[in-house]
């Protein structure tokens, strides 16, 4: 159980975020997504590198304060830059850390968890970045806190570490764990929760994802929308840069995001804004090939590569851009997309 | 705060496989070793020349490794995860000087065999010798925690060796210049004098003042180091 009760952060005459209230139940996964910037005062203050001014942090019942060891025993955290002793073996370093936190976790168990038995032998120096990343993950596994602060736990790693890393947090889950994921990236957030908060310097605002109810309310709509379709209007999607107006051809584009209500349109790695709304774009866009695939995404079907499975519930669409980026795809949506390239 | 020998324990586990691949470090156990072999050949004549390589082991095993070690760890930006644990001040510290303790002690023996050093009184040199290694273990993990990275560690511990080992050779000129008096409470000089008081025939009675000052030299720089240690918890 995590309460953050109040705390707010102020930087000279800026907030950069004001008091705001969170509950993390046990077995519950929220995901705070926000600036980096704010990312990184939230991490000082929950690693107690900065005093809480106001407020408090209490991790099942022990108050944030770099004095107070039990609070630590309560909350793992894991950073988005943390090191590894690079020159010990996989099975040592493990090793390490289980006598370290005196740990019961078996070695075998933890090795298989982390899709690392293979390479127990392997010098840490000589893993891949998500390799080491995995390692650093199963430190959260062997000290088994009530709490778990993650960093940026995704960012920048290869999709077998993600789906490692979704089955930890199922893990996590299902042992009572109140896991927090603090993140600038969208994606990352909607993967592994649907409990996903937005903190800026307006204050925390909860996201309404709830795809059951509102995948039901597209899909109502979308039946509608054949039947509506009319001739194509508008051949392009215009954006906003400064003050031009730049224009795009449909197949250019890769995907749609939309952010407080901005759409923003990704062509080739590049984010324009778009004074369209998703609502919109997604009627101007269907005839061209285009779905969307979440309730805050709309992705050009010619660019999609893969569609990652994670768990039964929990799916993921590979573009084929330079970036490679990964977009969610909503529960209900899949079998709309299924039906779309003609699977059952 | 309980102690347990089980963590410091996988700490210097750790740290043994750790600098047993890392060339940079543990080749410099061997400077002193060298150095002992060509005196050993050529003989010993004074008190003097035995410590001035026991002090080069004190500042280059000791002190470096410690310094290095220490550094390491926060160039990798592994000590965080380290205070993050569950493990206490006590066990970190004292497991991370673990190897370097023994380290030392190893090649102090090695170069004594070496050299054929043959104190006058085993069992006072020895204890001497062991808060020795405490001190500059201590001196150590001070350059380690002040500095960044093991770079800056190595070119920060060198004024330190050079003063350590060389400050007994301004010993002639005390005569001359009495403010140079000051040294001789240094604890380098301090083993220096007690160890020829020894080869005089001296004993218990004698040479407590010098374990004495020794002991407060190493109290001091322990609790400056805990002090720093926990300023840097602050930080992060």
């Amino acid at each position: 159980m995590l309460i953050i009760n109040n705390i707010e952060k102020h930087s000279e005459h800026a907030v950069v975020f004001p008091p705001f209230r969170l509950e993390v139940a046990p077995g519950s996964v929220v995901a705070i997504h926000s600036s980096t910037n704010v990312r990184a005062e939230l991490m000082d203050l929950f690693t107690g590198a900065k005093p809480v001014m106001s407020g408090e942090i209490i991790s099942n019942g022990e108050m944030v304060h770099r004095n107070n060891p039990r609070y630590f025993a309560e909350t793992g955290i894991l950073f988005l830059e943390d090191g590894l002793y690079e020159r010990l073996k996989v099975k040592e370093h493990l090793d390490f850390f289980l006598t370290i936190y005196g740990s019961t976790v078996k070695l075998e168990q933890l090795m298989q968890i982390i899709h690392l038995e293979e390479k127990r032998n392997v010098r840490v120096s000589l893993l891949s970045y998500s390799e080491k990343k995995r390692i650093r993950y199963a430190r959260i596994l062997i000290q088994q806190p009530s709490t778990v602060i993650l960093e940026e736990p995704d960012q920048n790693v290869d999709l077998e570490t993600k789906r490692v890393f979704l089955n930890i947090v199922n893990m996590l889950k299902q042992q009572k764990t109140s896991v927090v994921i603090l993140t600038a990236n969208m994606e990352s957030a909607l993967l592994a929760t649907e409990s996903v908060y937005r903190l800026d310097h307006t204050g925390l605002t909860a996201l309404d994802v709830k795809p059951e109810q509102e995948g039901e309310l597209v899909e109502e709509n979308g039946q509608e929308e054949p039947a509506s379709v009319q001739p194509v209007r508008f051949e392009k999607i215009p954006t906003r840069v400064n003050e031009k107006i730049v224009l795009f051809n449909p197949p250019e584009i890769d995907f749609i995001e939309s952010n407080e209500g901005q759409s923003n349109i990704n062509v080739k790695g590049d984010i324009y804004p778009c004074t369209f709304t998703l609502n919109e774009l997604e009627q101007r866009l269907l005839p061209y090939g285009f779905f969307r695939c979440h309730r805050s995404y709309i992705v050009n079907l010619q660019k999609v590569r893969e569609v990652v499975t994670w768990t039964r519930n929990s799916y993921s669409l590979v573009l084929d851009d330079a970036s490679q980026s990964s977009i969610p795809l909503s529960k209900t949506k899949m079998a709309e997309l299924k039906e779309m390239i003609g699977l059952k | 705060m309980t102690f347990s020998l089980k963590r410091s324990l996988a700490i210097f586990r750790k740290d043994y496989k750790d600098v047993s691949k890392n060339l940079y470090v543990s080749t410099t156990v061997l400077m002193p070793l060298i150095l002992a072999a060509v005196y050993g050949r050529t003989g010993v004549e004074t008190v003097e020349v035995y410590f001035l390589v026991f002090n080069l082991t004190f500042t280059m095993v000791a002190a470096y490794v410690q310094s290095a070690l220490i550094a390491e760890e926060k160039e990798k930006n592994t000590l965080r995860g380290l205070m993050l644990s569950p493990a206490t001040t006590a066990e970190i510290l004292g497991g991370k000087s673990m190897l370097s303790f023994l380290g030392t002690l190893i090649v102090l023996v090695m170069c004594a065999f070496f050299m054929e050093y043959q104190p006058g009184n085993l069992l006072i040199i020895s204890v001497a010798s062991l808060i020795s290694i405490v001190f500059y273990i201590g001196i150590g993990t001070l350059i380690g925690l002040l500095t960044r990275s093991v770079m800056e560690a190595s070119v920060a511990i060198l004024p330190v060796a050079f003063f350590f080992s060389f400050v007994p050779l301004v010993k002639p000129f005390m005569d001359e210049y009495p403010i140079l008096k000051a040294v001789n409470f240094f604890p380098n000089l301090q083993l220096i004098e007690l160890a020829n008081q020894i080869e005089t025939g001296a004993g218990w009675g004698d040479s407590w003042s010098a374990i004495l000052i020794i002991l407060g030299w190493t109290v001091v720089i322990t609790s400056f180091v805990v002090a720093v240690y926990n300023r840097k918890m602050v930080d992060h």
